[in-house]
């Protein structure tokens, strides 16, 4: 085949040029690492790649916002222990407290640190965490949410909302990162039962004589149902200890008192409704000095005697009947009322609100648990992740290297060639 | 004497010629020698002939014709070329040029768009991470710092997506600069092709063989093959016809100019870069322009045409929908002061549509960053719907539920009016046994499914029902029933059998919430300035498929099954492209009449500029159907996709001019190697020729003797 002299030469100078060009993408290749710098490089793997960079990135800041929420969880924790370790306390007073040996001036002091307890309890309910209210719910605060108002404390409010705080992850999982004050504290319950606040002030204000009451030892009413103003006490599935009439269809009571010591005798149809009930026990107050009040909420009946005396209440028959009835029982009332008695029926309010605490402590164990996991699994995606990228993006060195002194040595062969290649024709040798 | 030599005198005529045909021959060699690094040069060969032989003349006795030889001439200098490897050399140069053109361009732009390790894909990811980084945060001390963060984000983004888009735009314009600085060049090679057709036609009227101008007009046409196809065919009069795709550029003298390239319209009314001839008056808009073929001109055809204008309008559409469904969750959410948001995007230019170049940060003031959705949980207006002190299992049957403190009697059947956006729409509820509001988490999921803007939940431990404005759960019904309502942070229910002095008459009223029936749900009565569920929203918008571009129309018309149907899209909105997908007739559930369909055809009105998609429903809908983009993919998947097709693109005009460099270098070796100067051979010659003109010179010195010894020893007076 004819070789036209200039071919000659241009031939050489592309195969060089071909070869230069080689070498310095090998060469950009093993000082970047990287074998995807533009989309053309790969253009199969890029759209992964560029998927595969968001994904690093989430995973990163979602692995930081989870210790985060890890850390929060911690201080929450932290101020519920402090919360049981004041219920526990406020308890252990409570059943010192309901003994009869102490007398006017002991239960005064015991009062007296029941009201510090109360004060350590709403400085927990201001516990923040990087400037926010923990148990503040969403709303904004410019001062702390629980306020303790009168003096001695008489009544505690509450500035915040009860919606829960939370976070929600990329994956659409949402995860509390606190619990509200009613999970805590058991404020404005939805069985009316008292918060934590009230239950320390009930209590100092008994220890401190103010006050005598009996109150039902449980709910009167079935769960799943309820004892209504109108509803005569006798409606069968109401009551959860029937009420059980005399033979005359009465279920009537007396009350003694300090100022009734021989007892007044309250009638009670069996078939009475709550209203008239309350009214008829009121009615005897002057005589008696206890009054009658039914929560509807708690579902629970309170006689009390605001001049802080003793009071006696009892079943007696009606005129006539062998036996009585049961109404202290079905109201789950206690026989003797006094200042022990009613510390003593405290002890139960406090165990309700110290069981609240707790189980709020429970849900953020769970949570906290729930996060690790989280975070464990996180950081392992973003591992995978991370070794999927580096195997679209990043140039195997070895490799690189290998074909870069390939290229090296090519290039060296290409341009001893073309000088022996151009150096002679024919031409020299003419005579 | 029977013989004479006539005509030669005496044989010195003879010798003569050979050594003017030798002489002749090393001039042509030496021509051969000087051209070897010609590009174009082809080597002239010369071809001897015997001359004509003697004829014996009318008065002498006839001689057979042909006995005796008269010496040598040159017949012709050949010039030794192929044609055919020319055209497919031309091919191969034109294939080449088409390419490297566009690799150059491609190159620029991948680095200009800076992707993967700068660009839009990168400033949209630290945009999630920076939202991320805001979901954990927000309503803490570092508030303030992180929603900073969050607007420098955005606003990097937004910088990133106008530099692309100027980027596009900048190549847009060099394209069309450097096809008219080509186009200049390709009229002065046709004038120069022109000039040598004449001068080659009259140099082969008069027998002779123009071979130079030959090679000129040869290694002209090579160039012009490098900017556009050209076919030649070489006409009996020695001129070349020069034709681009069956239209003629040279023919004989005659040199038909093209015109400056211009941005013109297609049949469907988008703008196509095209080059007309040069013409008066000048060719319409809407002409078809040369079909260039391949080529320079070519490449830069299809890089304007079918990768930029392509990008461009793809990044239109991503910054589009980006826009769209961030902004319709700022403007669904209260800021700190229970202000509601504004958008987080807006167009630089008010009056146009928003696009990648024309997009900024619409929010500055970190503490109007709207995070807070309006949440019945922070107010007061839905209370406890549980009986006394009880519990109520949310799984249980609702009719006669002790649990519940106002339990229905029987069975409640009504509607919920969900006012969301500005557009009411309605929930049917059923409270009978297997209805859809059996229970409360049977009511709480169907509502939920129902997409209505507003979201339920059950909030256990308050007791209490909870509605909140939810912007990530809206469908495209919603959105077709929204129309041109601007979005909206506050949203109200009203319960068709709501009745204050029985609240168990009504679903509203059984679950608590009798409170906020008819109630606008607003900053001032369902707000926690520390709710981040806007942020929770603002980063579900990454992870959930939306439509690009942004679009909400309605067809005037009906549509009639398996019926292609026109309709015309709002103005501004042009980017719209045969292939992609329309959700019509959008129903809350997304199930029937709810179809997507496939844009077939598209048309931009050349007078209103409005765009008109064509496409073939399958089933009837009536008319003022709801038209939309198809939810399809996520932001994150649709920006990838352009930048694949970068790649892509990017890759084949790469390894094309890898390809047809080395098909053009092999077919010019071959065509070299039959036209091409050999220095070697053209040495040969030389000597070959010398060698021949000294034999020459030698033999009419013998004859010049010969004859000496005739005029000097023969004859009278010796």
């Amino acid at each position: 085949m004819r070789i036209a002299t200039s071919q000659i030469f241009e031939h050489q100078t592309s195969s060089i040029d071909n070869l230069t060009a080689l070498q310095q993408q090998y060469g950009d290749e093993l000082s970047t690492g990287k074998r995807l710098n533009m989309p053309s490089d790969d253009p199969t793997h890029i759209a992964q790649d560029l998927s595969l960079h968001t994904q690093i990135a989430q995973g990163n800041q979602t692995g930081d916002n989870l210790a985060n929420v890890s850390a929060e969880l911690t201080t929450v924790d932290g101020a519920l222990s402090s919360v049981t370790d004041v219920l526990q306390k406020a308890r252990a007073l409570a059943v010192s407290g309901a003994s009869d040996a102490l007398t006017a001036d002991q239960r005064q002091a015991m009062a007296t640190q029941v009201d510090g307890l109360l004060g350590e309890l709403v400085g927990l309910g201001n516990t923040q965490y990087a400037g926010k209210y923990v148990f503040g719910g969403t709303a904004q605060l410019g001062a702390a949410p629980v306020k303790p108002g009168g003096t001695p404390t008489s009544q505690v409010t509450f500035s915040g909302n009860l919606a829960s705080q939370s976070q929600t992850l990329p994956s659409g999982q949402s995860l509390p990162t606190s619990v509200t004050i009613q999970q805590a504290f058991n404020y404005s319950a939805t069985n009316g039962t008292a918060d934590a606040f009230q239950t320390l002030i009930d209590l100092r204000n008994a220890l401190a004589a103010g006050s005598v009451a009996d109150t039902s030892a449980a709910q009167v009413n079935v769960p799943g149902t309820s004892l209504a103003a109108a509803t005569p006490i006798d409606t069968a599935g109401i009551l959860a200890t029937p009420i059980v009439a005399d033979a005359n269809g009465n279920v009537n009571i007396a009350i003694s008192s300090g100022t009734a010591p021989n007892g007044v005798t309250i009638a009670i149809p069996a078939n009475a409704s709550m209203t008239a009930v309350l009214a008829a026990i009121n009615a005897q107050t002057g005589a008696t000095g206890v009054a009658a009040a039914f929560d509807y909420k708690t579902q629970k009946l309170t006689l009390s005697d605001a001049a802080g005396q003793p009071f006696q209440v009892a079943d007696v028959a009606s005129a006539g009947a062998p036996a009585p009835g049961n109404f202290t029982t079905a109201f789950g009332l206690t026989k003797q009322a006094d200042t022990t008695n009613t510390v003593s029926g405290m002890i139960g309010d406090v165990d309700n609100v110290l069981q609240v605490a707790l189980q709020a402590r429970t849900t953020v164990g769970q949570t906290i648990q729930n996060v690790q996991s989280l975070a464990s699994l996180q950081s392992s995606q973003v591992l995978n992740n991370t070794a999927v990228q580096s195997g679209i993006e990043d140039a195997d060195i070895s490799k690189v290297m290998t074909q870069f002194s390939q290229t090296q040595t090519a290039l060296q062969a290409a341009y001893g060639t073309t000088t022996k290649l151009e150096s002679k024709n024919l031409f020299d040798y003419l005579g | 004497m029977s013989f004479f030599p006539q005509g030669s005198f005496f044989g010195i005529g003879l010798i003569g010629k050979s050594l003017d045909a030798y002489q002749l021959a090393e001039n042509v060699t030496a021509d051969n020698i000087a051209n070897v690094n010609t590009p174009g040069a082809s080597r002239q060969q010369v071809q001897f002939a015997q001359a004509s032989p003697i004829v014996g003349s009318p008065g002498y006795a006839a001689h057979v014709a042909g006995t005796v030889g008269d010496g040598v001439t040159v017949s012709k200098i050949q010039r030794i070329h192929s044609d055919s490897y020319d055209s497919m050399f031309r091919g191969a140069t034109s294939s080449q040029n088409y390419y490297s053109v566009q690799n150059d361009a491609m190159t620029a732009l991948q680095s200009a768009f800076g992707d993967p390790n700068a660009g839009v894909a990168t400033q949209f990811t630290n945009l999630q991470t920076a939202i991320n980084q805001m979901v954990a945060q927000a309503g803490s001390g570092q508030s303030a710092s992180v929603r900073a963060n969050v607007l420098a984000q955005a606003q990097a983004l937004t910088g990133a997506l106008n530099a692309s888009s100027a980027a596009v735009t900048q190549q847009k314009a060099q394209t069309l600069t450097q096809a008219g600085t080509l186009v200049t060049k390709v009229n002065g090679i046709l004038d120069q092709i022109g000039a040598l057709n004449s001068q080659i036609r009259a140099s082969t009227a008069v027998g002779d063989s123009p071979n130079t101008f030959a090679d000129e007009r040869d290694a002209l046409i090579d160039q012009l093959s490098g900017y556009l196809s050209t076919q030649t065919s070489i006409q009996p009069d020695g001129s070349t016809l020069v034709s681009v795709n069956g239209q003629a550029l040279v023919n004989d003298a005659v040199v038909y100019h093209l015109a400056a390239p211009t941005v013109g319209t297609d049949a469907t009314g988008s703008p196509v870069f095209k080059i007309d001839f040069a013409t008066t008056p000048p060719a319409l808009p809407s002409a078809p322009g040369i079909p260039l073929g391949s080529g320079q001109l070519a490449g830069l055809q299809d890089l304007y045409n079918n990768k930029l204008t392509s990008y461009g309008n793809q990044l239109d559409k991503f910054a589009s929908g980006l826009a769209d469904s961030m902004n319709r969750v700022t403007e669904a959410a209260y800021d700190q002061n229970g202000q509601p948001g504004t958008a987080l995007f807006q167009p630089i230019v008010g009056t146009l549509q928003i696009s990648a170049g024309n997009i900024k940060l619409g929010i500055t003031n970190p503490a109007q960053l709207p995070l807070a959705l309006a949440n019945t949980a922070a107010g007061s207006l839905v209370v406890p719907l549980n009986s006394a002190n009880n519990i109520v299992d949310t799984s249980q049957p609702l009719t006669g539920n002790g649990n519940l403190a106002d339990p229905p009697a029987a069975a409640l059947a009504g509607t919920l009016t969900v006012t969301v956006d500005g557009a009411a729409q309605t929930f049917a509820y059923s409270t009978a046994a297997g209805g859809n509001a059996a229970s409360i988490d049977a009511f709480i999921s169907s509502f939920n499914a129902s997409h209505l803007g507003a979201t339920a939940s059950y909030d256990a431990t308050a007791q209490r029902i909870v509605f909140a404005r939810d912007p990530a759960n809206a469908d495209l019904a919603h959105r077709a029933a929204q129309g041109a309502n601007p979005t909206d942070p506050t949203f109200t229910l009203v319960d068709s059998n709501f009745a204050a002095a029985t609240p168990a008459t009504s679903l509203l009223g059984v679950l608590g919430a009798g409170g906020i029936d008819g109630v606008v749900q607003n900053a001032s009565n369902a707000f926690g300035a520390n709710d981040n569920g806007g942020a929770n929203a603002l980063l579900a918008t990454f992870s959930t498929t939306i439509g690009v571009p942004a679009l909400q129309t309605t067809s005037a018309a009906a549509a009639v099954a398996a019926t292609t149907m026109n309709v015309a899209l709002p103005p501004g909105v042009t980017n719209i492209a045969v292939g992609d997908v329309l959700t019509i007739d959008a129903t809350t559930g997304g199930g029937a009449p709810q179809e997507n369909v496939v844009v077939s055809a598209i048309s931009i009105s050349p007078v209103t500029g409005i765009e008109t998609v064509t496409f073939t429903p399958a089933a009837a809908h009536v008319a003022g159907f709801s038209v939309a983009s198809a939810p399809t993919q996520t932001l994150g998947q649709t920006y990838g996709n352009i930048i694949t097709q970068v790649g892509l693109d990017g890759q084949t005009v790469g390894a094309g001019t890898t390809a047809q460099t080395t098909l053009a270098s092999n077919i010019d070796a071959v065509r070299q190697g039959i036209s091409g100067i050999n220095i070697d051979e053209e040495t040969q010659n030389l000597i070959k020729y010398q060698n021949a003109y000294q034999a020459a010179a030698r033999t009419m010195n013998v004859l010049d003797q010969m004859l000496g010894t005739i005029i000097n020893s023969l004859g009278v007076g010796q």
